[in-house]
């Protein structure tokens, strides 16, 4: 199932949200972007992603957020803990 | 293709096995010398041969297919000892001794260039016959540098045996199974690196794909492929092959970049597919170079 939405954000959405239905795009993923539980593990259990699906992520959050994951100055587990997490970390990090 | 795969035990049997084969050989290759050293592991080679039904019949399993006709006893012995063989080889490579073999190095310009093009290389390697031995073409090639991808339990326990051999050289290792691993490999190829993987081998997790491997459809992991799609570097398989007494074979051919950019299995079996095939070529080759001790097709 693939969901067309425009890549733009919606500013009145949650960041949250648009993390998730980013997610949901690029992967292709069976779910509806706002069923994902924020506070649920994204990787492994929960959404059954694997560290090849959170790096598809990585360079898709770059190229919509302009934020870069990288591996060796940030604790990559505590980020991808969750949708909640991530979502967390870009608002932080956003340009 | 499924997910997830029925739990497969090599990790439990074969790296606990491996590994004690690995402490022995070190402790007998530093006290005793390599020509010693091969003498003793033929007992121990009986051993095992013995005691382990079960890798005893992966290994006839396998040879039959490779040989084309039955294998027997001695079959399996050669088999085990050949593995052996390389363990023990690791220990010298890793002390720098290198002098000591003979190396024949196939495809070697392709490494050239692609250092010469700023670096930055998926190796795609397997379980058969010595991934070590890559540091040879390090001599030649200084600006070469290596990690390898690896499961982090395994990846543990072999990086603290080659550490305890020589701190030095051991590669860096990165550790698979976390959420941040290929985020990790992505930064090392974009350094100029080369990442070294074994593509042959998949754990209960991994995504796999069933490819025919000696005319049976065996599972090869989809993982390897699917980076390779994403992110497009080149990819080379390398295999170092030991062709007996004191003499090496590596060879290093490049495989076709996958031709879709999304990394889904199904665009990434051509690639594994074409993986499979030069591997079944190496295995004729050098049937006793196959180092997976468990039954391949299961």
């Amino acid at each position: 199932m693939k969901i067309l939405t425009e890549p733009v954000r919606q500013t009145s959405e949650s960041p949250a949200l648009a993390l998730a239905q980013l997610i949901v795009e690029t992967l292709n993923l069976e779910v509806a972007a706002a069923a994902i539980d924020p506070d649920a593990p994204l990787f492994g259990e929960g959404l059954g992603l694997d560290s090849i699906d959170m790096l598809e992520i990585a360079l898709a959050v770059s190229q919509t957020y302009g934020v870069k994951l990288r591996a060796d100055d940030t604790d990559n587990n505590q980020i991808f803990r969750s949708l909640g997490s991530l979502s967390q970390y870009i608002q932080q990090h956003r340009v | 293709m499924n997910k997830p795969r029925a739990a497969i035990d090599w990790t439990a049997r074969g790296e606990i096995g491996s590994m004690a084969v690995l402490r022995c050989t070190v402790w007998l290759a530093r006290r005793l010398g390599r020509n010693f050293s091969r003498m003793l592991l033929l007992p121990v080679c009986l051993g095992f041969a013995v005691c382990w039904p079960a890798s005893r019949a992966a290994s006839k399993c396998f040879l039959a297919r490779a040989l084309g006709r039955p294998a027997g006893m001695l079959d399996v012995l050669k088999h085990f000892f050949t593995f052996g063989t390389t363990v023990l080889d690791r220990v010298y490579l890793l002390n720098d001794e290198a002098d000591r073999f003979e190396i024949t190095i196939h495809g070697e310009q392709i490494v050239t260039e692609i250092l010469a093009q700023g670096g930055g290389c998926l190796l795609f390697g397997a379980h058969h016959g010595s991934f070590e031995v890559l540091r040879l073409v390090g001599r030649s090639q200084p600006n070469l540098r290596v990690s390898l991808a690896m499961y982090e339990a395994t990846g543990r326990k072999i990086g603290a045996a080659l550490n305890a051999i020589n701190p030095h050289l051991a590669p860096l290792i990165i550790g698979l199974g976390t959420p941040g691993a290929m985020i990790e490999i992505r930064d090392c190829l974009e350094q100029g690196g080369f990442v070294g993987m074994l593509a042959d081998r998949t754990l209960a997790s991994d995504t796999t794909v069933k490819v025919d491997f000696f005319g049976a459809p065996a599972a090869f992991p989809t993982g390897p492929a699917r980076l390779a799609a994403l992110l497009r570097p080149p990819v080379v398989l390398m295999v170092g092959l030991f062709r007996g007494g004191n003499r090496y074979e590596i060879h290093f051919e490049r495989l076709a970049a996958p031709a879709s950019a999304r990394p889904d299995p199904e665009g990434a079996t051509p690639l594994i597919a074409q993986y499979v095939s030069r591997l079944e070529h190496y295995c004729r080759e050098a049937p006793y170079n196959w180092f997976n001790f468990f039954d391949f097709w299961a």
